[in-house]
């Protein structure tokens, strides 16, 4: 079925991708990520002693704190603020640096679609900035389901509000280099990257939508992946981290 | 079935890893002992990479992940610049840029006794070495080097005190000297002190030069050998 994106994108087609890291002078770690217009900033400060009241001192803490671009800060934000906690303390390592907080800052610049995963991408791309030990790297994708039937990935605001009945979130382990002969290590009999980290809905759909949603957001997270590795490459032949 | 080869971890030696590449598979290598330094780790059978960087070995059996941070992973033996945030009744505090606070004992000095523990106001900025860093505790510092001679090891007085990143600091120890210090050497006379922890000090006779020693450095971060040459000399021209 040929479908009428604005932007003249087709259904799985993603907006072009730009990361830069190290881009604040003070923050530990710092990442900017943008997808087409959406750009959100991340910064990194950290590890620090001490952990909060009611946390783990056997474990590293980490605390994000979401910063929206106009307006104050409520309710919206702080749903944000708990699912990102929640999707990097299962991609960091916490037991290396415990009775520690790691305090990660999301600043919004533009949202122009797909927000919180923009914002997963670059809280991502700033901890792997400040060298805080991760077991994988975690790519988001949105996908929407429109009222005609149809799943679009990573739509755009007017996408998002006008054409659509029901959107996921979701954050897949990216794609592994392994030495090992079958491939990156499995848990439980499957490789990593069938794998999922986090998953949010909104709205109705079917249970076939929500598979068909999965099964095109994981393709699209080995592009993402890809991207993510060149970006990684690329910076750290002509990395300058001067303090 | 034919047994696929796994590609040798020579593979992955030397090229960029990111955070979940397994870059070494141990069931392939029983009857050796690896010693595995930062940014690797342990699961069951296979090696995988915490940290994003590039992957070294060094003969006959060590692999480690090198990286460049602003924050600073304690290690044994390393010389660092700390500063004094709190003294206590055994220790000093010092904030060393790490994870946690490094303790220096009262009396890690040589000829250190009750009777005269030295007096550092919070602040003092310190050339200390490494005695202790596991993980989840606080390093152990000392103003001794290892036989418990003084060797240089104490307050650093005057000069000028800033902050890089942890591979920075790395290169500046580097021998051969690095480009940059062999350019400034052979104009400018100054004193520096390097801390693997991103910290450098330095001190000169006058203002101007510390000022041109500490911005040239820190330029020469993300330059090669010789444009740090070409770089150096630029600043030279122009206060001469």
């Amino acid at each position: 079925m040929e479908v009428d994106r604005e932007d003249g994108r087709s259904q799985n087609q993603l907006r072009p991708l730009a990361c830069s890291r190290n881009i604040l002078h003070r923050a530990h770690g710092s990442a900017s990520w943008s997808q087409g217009d959406t750009k959100v900033l991340a910064a990194v400060y950290g590890p620090k002693a001490g952990t909060k009241k009611n946390e783990n001192p056997e474990k590293a803490c980490i605390e994000v704190i979401w910063k929206p671009k106009t307006g104050q800060i409520g309710k919206p934000e702080k749903e944000y603020e708990m699912i990102l906690k929640r999707t990097l303390e299962s991609v960091c390592i916490l037991t290396v640096n415990p009775n520690t907080t790691t305090s990660i800052i999301v600043q919004v610049v533009n949202d122009d679609g797909a927000l919180l995963p923009s914002a997963i991408n670059a809280a991502c791309m700033a901890l792997v900035d400040a060298g805080i030990p991760m077991k994988h790297l975690a790519v988001a994708i949105c996908c929407c389901v429109a009222k005609s039937g149809y799943v679009i990935l990573d739509p755009t605001k007017l996408e998002e509000q006008q054409k659509m009945k029901a959107f996921a979130y979701l954050v897949f382990p990216n794609s592994v280099h392994s030495v090992l002969p079958e491939g990156s290590l499995r848990v439980e009999g499957e490789p990593i990257e069938n794998g999922i980290i986090t998953s949010v809905t909104h709205g109705i759909m079917s249970v076939d939508d929500y598979f068909y949603c999965l099964e095109r957001g994981r393709a699209a997270s080995v592009k993402l992946s890809d991207f993510l590795r060149r970006n990684l490459q690329q910076q750290s032949t002509d990395s300058s981290k001067a303090g | 079935m034919e047994n696929k080869q796994s590609s040798s971890p020579a593979s992955f030696v030397d090229s960029t890893v990111v955070p979940g590449d397994v870059v070494l598979d141990l069931s392939s290598m029983t009857s050796q002992t690896i010693k595995l330094g930062g940014g690797l780790r342990q699961d069951c059978d296979a090696i995988s990479a915490m940290k994003a960087g590039t992957l070294r070995f060094s003969k006959p059996n060590k692999y480690w992940i090198e990286s460049s941070q602003k924050r600073y992973v304690p290690c044994v033996e390393d010389t660092i610049l700390g500063i004094v945030v709190d003294s206590k009744a055994d220790n000093f505090l010092i904030d060393i840029k790490g994870p946690a606070m490094g303790f220096l004992p009262v009396l890690a000095f040589e000829g250190g006794t009750r009777r005269n523990i030295p007096k550092f106001e919070v602040g003092t900025l310190l050339y200390l070495r490494v005695v202790k860093a596991n993980s989840g505790m606080n390093p152990e510092l000392s103003c001794t080097d290892a036989s418990g001679k003084a060797a240089e090891f104490g307050p650093l007085k005057d000069g000028y005190m800033f902050e890089t990143s942890t591979g920075l600091s790395r290169k500046l120890l580097s021998s051969p000297t690095c480009p940059v210090l062999e350019a400034l050497g052979k104009k400018l006379s100054f004193e520096i002190a390097v801390g693997l922890n991103g910290r450098v000090w330095v001190n000169a006779a006058s203002p101007d030069t510390i000022v041109v020693v500490a911005n040239a450095i820190m330029n020469s971060e993300s330059l090669s050998g010789a444009q740090q040459i070409i770089m150096v000399d630029h600043l030279l021209k122009n206060i001469q």
